[in-house]
Protein backbone atom coordinates (compact mmCIF):
# COMPACT_ATOMS: atom_id res chain seq x y z
CA UNK A 1 0.00 0.00 0.00
CA UNK A 2 1.36 3.33 -1.15
CA UNK A 3 -0.61 5.79 0.51
CA UNK A 4 -1.75 6.02 4.25
CA UNK A 5 -5.15 7.66 4.37
CA UNK A 6 -7.56 8.40 6.84
CA UNK A 7 -9.99 6.45 8.11
CA UNK A 8 -12.88 7.22 5.28
CA UNK A 9 -15.84 9.22 7.02
CA UNK A 10 -17.96 8.90 4.30
CA UNK A 11 -18.72 5.35 4.19
CA UNK A 12 -22.37 4.44 4.34
CA UNK A 13 -22.25 2.06 7.75
CA UNK A 14 -23.28 4.62 10.55
CA UNK A 15 -25.08 1.40 12.32
CA UNK A 16 -22.08 -1.05 13.14
CA UNK A 17 -22.01 -3.33 10.59
CA UNK A 18 -18.88 -4.95 9.14
CA UNK A 19 -18.40 -7.31 6.47
CA UNK A 20 -14.58 -8.48 6.49
CA UNK A 21 -13.19 -9.41 2.98
CA UNK A 22 -10.07 -11.40 3.99
CA UNK A 23 -7.43 -12.17 1.05
CA UNK A 24 -4.28 -13.15 2.87
CA UNK A 25 -3.67 -16.85 3.59
CA UNK A 26 -3.25 -18.66 6.47
CA UNK A 27 -0.12 -19.58 7.74
CA UNK A 28 1.75 -16.94 5.21
CA UNK A 29 0.31 -14.16 6.77
CA UNK A 30 -1.70 -12.70 9.96
CA UNK A 31 -4.51 -11.56 8.29
CA UNK A 32 -7.22 -14.15 9.34
CA UNK A 33 -6.12 -14.28 12.74
CA UNK A 34 -6.27 -10.25 12.76
CA UNK A 35 -9.89 -9.91 11.22
CA UNK A 36 -10.73 -12.68 13.96
CA UNK A 37 -9.53 -10.49 16.38
CA UNK A 38 -11.35 -7.64 14.75
CA UNK A 39 -14.59 -9.64 14.36
CA UNK A 40 -14.44 -10.65 17.76
CA UNK A 41 -13.99 -7.10 19.59
CA UNK A 42 -16.70 -6.21 17.29
CA UNK A 43 -19.20 -8.43 18.30
CA UNK A 44 -18.12 -7.86 21.65
CA UNK A 45 -18.84 -4.40 21.19
CA UNK A 46 -22.17 -4.78 20.12
CA UNK A 47 -21.58 -4.61 16.20
CA UNK A 48 -22.49 -6.90 13.36
CA UNK A 49 -20.99 -8.89 11.33
CA UNK A 50 -22.57 -9.48 8.05
CA UNK A 51 -20.54 -11.81 6.36
CA UNK A 52 -17.16 -12.97 5.68
CA UNK A 53 -15.77 -12.87 2.05
CA UNK A 54 -12.67 -15.18 1.30
CA UNK A 55 -10.62 -14.12 -1.72
CA UNK A 56 -7.36 -14.43 -3.72
CA UNK A 57 -4.64 -16.19 -0.69
CA UNK A 58 -7.51 -15.86 1.86
CA UNK A 59 -9.81 -19.03 0.54
CA UNK A 60 -7.29 -21.41 2.24
CA UNK A 61 -8.93 -20.81 5.32
CA UNK A 62 -11.68 -22.43 4.35
CA UNK A 63 -10.05 -25.90 3.74
CA UNK A 64 -10.82 -28.68 5.78
CA UNK A 65 -6.93 -30.41 5.27
CA UNK A 66 -5.45 -27.66 7.37
CA UNK A 67 -3.58 -29.77 9.88
CA UNK A 68 -1.13 -27.88 11.46
CA UNK A 69 1.32 -28.67 14.45
CA UNK A 70 -0.48 -29.68 17.28
CA UNK A 71 1.50 -26.35 19.12
CA UNK A 72 0.35 -24.07 16.87
CA UNK A 73 -3.23 -22.54 16.51
CA UNK A 74 -5.75 -24.25 13.59
CA UNK A 75 -6.98 -20.97 12.33
CA UNK A 76 -9.51 -23.23 9.98
CA UNK A 77 -11.16 -24.29 12.84
CA UNK A 78 -11.14 -21.42 14.99
CA UNK A 79 -12.96 -19.65 12.23
CA UNK A 80 -15.21 -22.00 11.30
CA UNK A 81 -16.11 -22.40 14.77
CA UNK A 82 -16.69 -18.49 15.08
CA UNK A 83 -18.62 -18.47 12.03
CA UNK A 84 -20.75 -21.12 13.16
CA UNK A 85 -21.30 -19.98 16.68
CA UNK A 86 -22.40 -16.63 15.70
CA UNK A 87 -24.55 -17.36 12.63
CA UNK A 88 -22.57 -15.25 10.40
CA UNK A 89 -21.97 -16.59 6.33
CA UNK A 90 -18.42 -17.29 5.63
CA UNK A 91 -18.35 -17.32 1.89
CA UNK A 92 -15.27 -18.53 -0.87
CA UNK A 93 -14.76 -16.60 -4.18
CA UNK A 94 -15.14 -19.95 -6.40
CA UNK A 95 -12.44 -18.55 -8.83
CA UNK A 96 -10.28 -17.81 -5.98
CA UNK A 97 -10.97 -21.55 -4.60
CA UNK A 98 -11.19 -23.33 -7.95
CA UNK A 99 -7.58 -22.21 -8.79
CA UNK A 100 -6.20 -23.30 -5.44
CA UNK A 101 -7.36 -26.34 -5.55
CA UNK A 102 -10.65 -26.00 -2.61
CA UNK A 103 -13.64 -27.59 -3.85
CA UNK A 104 -16.92 -28.50 -2.80
CA UNK A 105 -19.04 -31.54 -3.35
CA UNK A 106 -20.32 -29.88 -6.18
CA UNK A 107 -17.60 -28.60 -7.66
CA UNK A 108 -15.84 -31.86 -7.16
CA UNK A 109 -18.77 -33.68 -9.27
CA UNK A 110 -18.48 -30.64 -11.40
CA UNK A 111 -14.48 -31.37 -12.66
CA UNK A 112 -14.35 -35.17 -11.87
CA UNK A 113 -12.07 -34.64 -9.04
CA UNK A 114 -11.33 -37.23 -6.51
CA UNK A 115 -12.13 -34.96 -3.26
CA UNK A 116 -13.26 -32.05 -1.69
CA UNK A 117 -11.96 -29.87 0.87
CA UNK A 118 -14.58 -27.11 1.94
CA UNK A 119 -14.93 -26.92 5.68
CA UNK A 120 -18.66 -26.37 6.79
CA UNK A 121 -19.75 -23.74 7.54
CA UNK A 122 -17.97 -21.92 4.96
CA UNK A 123 -19.85 -22.08 0.92
CA UNK A 124 -18.61 -21.39 -2.42
CA UNK A 125 -20.25 -18.85 -4.34
CA UNK A 126 -19.03 -16.05 -6.85
CA UNK A 127 -17.59 -12.22 -6.79
CA UNK A 128 -21.84 -11.41 -7.18
CA UNK A 129 -21.69 -11.54 -3.35
CA UNK A 130 -19.18 -9.28 -2.56
CA UNK A 131 -20.54 -6.83 -5.23
CA UNK A 132 -24.08 -7.44 -3.23
CA UNK A 133 -21.70 -6.41 -0.12
CA UNK A 134 -20.66 -3.42 -1.46
CA UNK A 135 -24.41 -2.33 -1.66
CA UNK A 136 -25.33 -3.49 1.37
CA UNK A 137 -24.68 -0.22 3.71
CA UNK A 138 -21.90 -2.70 5.41
CA UNK A 139 -18.83 -1.43 6.36
CA UNK A 140 -16.22 -3.38 3.81
CA UNK A 141 -12.93 -4.16 5.64
CA UNK A 142 -10.05 -5.62 3.70
CA UNK A 143 -7.20 -8.09 5.39
CA UNK A 144 -4.83 -8.51 2.67
CA UNK A 145 -1.37 -10.17 3.42
CA UNK A 146 0.42 -6.80 3.63
CA UNK A 147 3.95 -6.39 2.21
CA UNK B 1 -22.05 2.78 -5.09
CA UNK B 2 -19.00 4.29 -7.08
CA UNK B 3 -16.07 1.99 -6.51
CA UNK B 4 -12.46 2.21 -7.28
CA UNK B 5 -9.79 -0.28 -6.82
CA UNK B 6 -6.49 -0.07 -6.53
CA UNK B 7 -3.45 -2.24 -8.11
CA UNK B 8 -0.08 -1.19 -6.53
CA UNK B 9 1.89 -4.33 -7.75
CA UNK B 10 3.39 -5.05 -10.92
CA UNK B 11 2.14 -7.53 -13.30
CA UNK B 12 2.67 -10.96 -13.57
CA UNK B 13 4.76 -11.00 -9.66
CA UNK B 14 1.32 -12.06 -7.65
CA UNK B 15 -2.22 -12.86 -8.42
CA UNK B 16 -3.45 -10.13 -6.41
CA UNK B 17 -3.52 -7.69 -9.37
CA UNK B 18 -5.68 -9.87 -11.56
CA UNK B 19 -8.04 -10.73 -8.88
CA UNK B 20 -8.80 -7.23 -8.18
CA UNK B 21 -9.21 -6.72 -11.61
CA UNK B 22 -12.06 -9.42 -11.33
CA UNK B 23 -13.41 -7.51 -9.07
CA UNK B 24 -13.48 -4.62 -11.18
CA UNK B 25 -15.37 -6.64 -13.88
CA UNK B 26 -17.62 -8.00 -11.69
CA UNK B 27 -18.99 -4.67 -10.64
CA UNK B 28 -19.08 -3.44 -14.28
CA UNK B 29 -21.40 -6.87 -14.78
CA UNK B 30 -23.97 -5.75 -12.12
CA UNK B 31 -23.85 -2.00 -13.83
CA UNK B 32 -22.42 -0.60 -10.90
CA UNK B 33 -19.75 2.24 -11.56
CA UNK B 34 -16.50 0.66 -11.26
CA UNK B 35 -12.84 2.93 -12.10
CA UNK B 36 -9.51 1.03 -11.98
CA UNK B 37 -6.42 3.54 -10.44
CA UNK B 38 -2.84 2.07 -11.08
CA UNK B 39 -0.02 3.46 -9.33
CA UNK B 40 3.31 2.42 -7.90
CA UNK B 41 4.82 -0.50 -9.95
CA UNK B 42 1.49 -0.95 -11.01
CA UNK B 43 1.52 1.24 -13.84
CA UNK B 44 3.69 -1.10 -15.11
CA UNK B 45 0.29 -2.79 -16.28
CA UNK B 46 -0.38 -0.42 -18.42
CA UNK B 47 2.39 -0.32 -20.76
CA UNK B 48 1.68 -1.15 -24.53
CA UNK B 49 3.56 -4.44 -26.45
CA UNK B 50 3.32 -6.50 -23.27
CA UNK B 51 4.25 -10.20 -24.04
CA UNK B 52 4.27 -12.34 -21.12
CA UNK B 53 3.73 -15.83 -23.30
CA UNK B 54 7.84 -16.40 -21.81
CA UNK B 55 6.45 -16.13 -18.13
CA UNK B 56 3.38 -18.49 -19.31
CA UNK B 57 0.52 -16.01 -18.24
CA UNK B 58 -1.86 -14.25 -20.45
CA UNK B 59 -0.80 -10.71 -21.08
CA UNK B 60 -2.58 -8.50 -18.82
CA UNK B 61 -2.83 -6.15 -21.58
CA UNK B 62 -5.43 -7.69 -23.56
CA UNK B 63 -7.81 -8.02 -20.37
CA UNK B 64 -7.00 -4.01 -19.94
CA UNK B 65 -8.02 -3.63 -23.43
CA UNK B 66 -11.08 -4.79 -23.09
CA UNK B 67 -12.19 -2.85 -19.92
CA UNK B 68 -13.89 -0.47 -21.75
CA UNK B 69 -15.94 -3.10 -23.39
CA UNK B 70 -17.28 -4.62 -20.00
CA UNK B 71 -18.15 -1.51 -18.22
CA UNK B 72 -15.01 -0.41 -16.48
CA UNK B 73 -15.53 2.86 -16.91
CA UNK B 74 -12.36 4.76 -16.21
CA UNK B 75 -8.87 3.70 -16.22
CA UNK B 76 -5.85 6.06 -14.01
CA UNK B 77 -2.03 5.73 -13.48
CA UNK B 78 -0.75 7.76 -10.90
CA UNK B 79 1.23 10.35 -12.35
CA UNK B 80 4.51 9.86 -10.00
CA UNK B 81 4.75 6.82 -10.71
CA UNK B 82 4.48 6.79 -14.68
CA UNK B 83 7.40 9.76 -14.48
CA UNK B 84 9.35 6.96 -12.14
CA UNK B 85 9.02 4.34 -14.32
CA UNK B 86 9.70 6.79 -17.48
CA UNK B 87 6.33 6.35 -19.06
CA UNK B 88 5.26 8.60 -20.86
CA UNK B 89 1.30 8.65 -22.39
CA UNK B 90 2.61 7.43 -25.54
CA UNK B 91 3.89 4.62 -23.84
CA UNK B 92 0.23 3.63 -21.74
CA UNK B 93 -2.51 2.31 -23.20
CA UNK B 94 -4.82 4.36 -25.55
CA UNK B 95 -7.68 5.15 -22.81
CA UNK B 96 -5.44 5.70 -20.05
CA UNK B 97 -5.95 8.82 -18.06
CA UNK B 98 -2.90 10.13 -15.90
CA UNK B 99 -3.92 11.92 -12.50
CA UNK B 100 -2.59 12.86 -8.74
CA UNK B 101 -3.23 10.13 -6.15
CA UNK B 102 -4.63 11.18 -2.75
CA UNK B 103 -7.99 12.44 -0.64
CA UNK B 104 -8.78 14.56 -3.88
CA UNK B 105 -9.41 11.59 -5.98
CA UNK B 106 -10.64 8.96 -3.63
CA UNK B 107 -13.07 11.32 -2.01
CA UNK B 108 -14.66 10.85 -5.56
CA UNK B 109 -16.03 6.96 -4.37
CA UNK B 110 -17.61 5.39 -2.05
CA UNK B 111 -15.48 2.62 -1.46
CA UNK B 112 -12.08 2.00 -2.03
CA UNK B 113 -10.26 -0.98 -2.34
CA UNK B 114 -6.60 -2.18 -2.56
CA UNK B 115 -5.48 -5.10 -4.50
CA UNK B 116 -3.71 -6.52 -2.05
Amino acid sequence: MSISSSEQTKTPAPAGVFTLVITGAPYSSQAPQTALSFARAALAAHKRIDRVFLYGDGVHLASSLVTPPSDEPNLSEAWANFLAEHDIPGVACIASALRRGLVNETEMQRYKLSASNLRAPFEIAGLGEWVASTGSGSRLLYFHRGN
Amino acid sequence: MNTLIIIDQAPYGSWEGREALDMAFSLAAFDQPVSLLFCGAGVNWLRKGQNAAKVQQKSVERNLAAAPIFGVDVLLAEGKACHQYGLTKSDLLDHVSITDFGSDLTDRFDHVAFAG
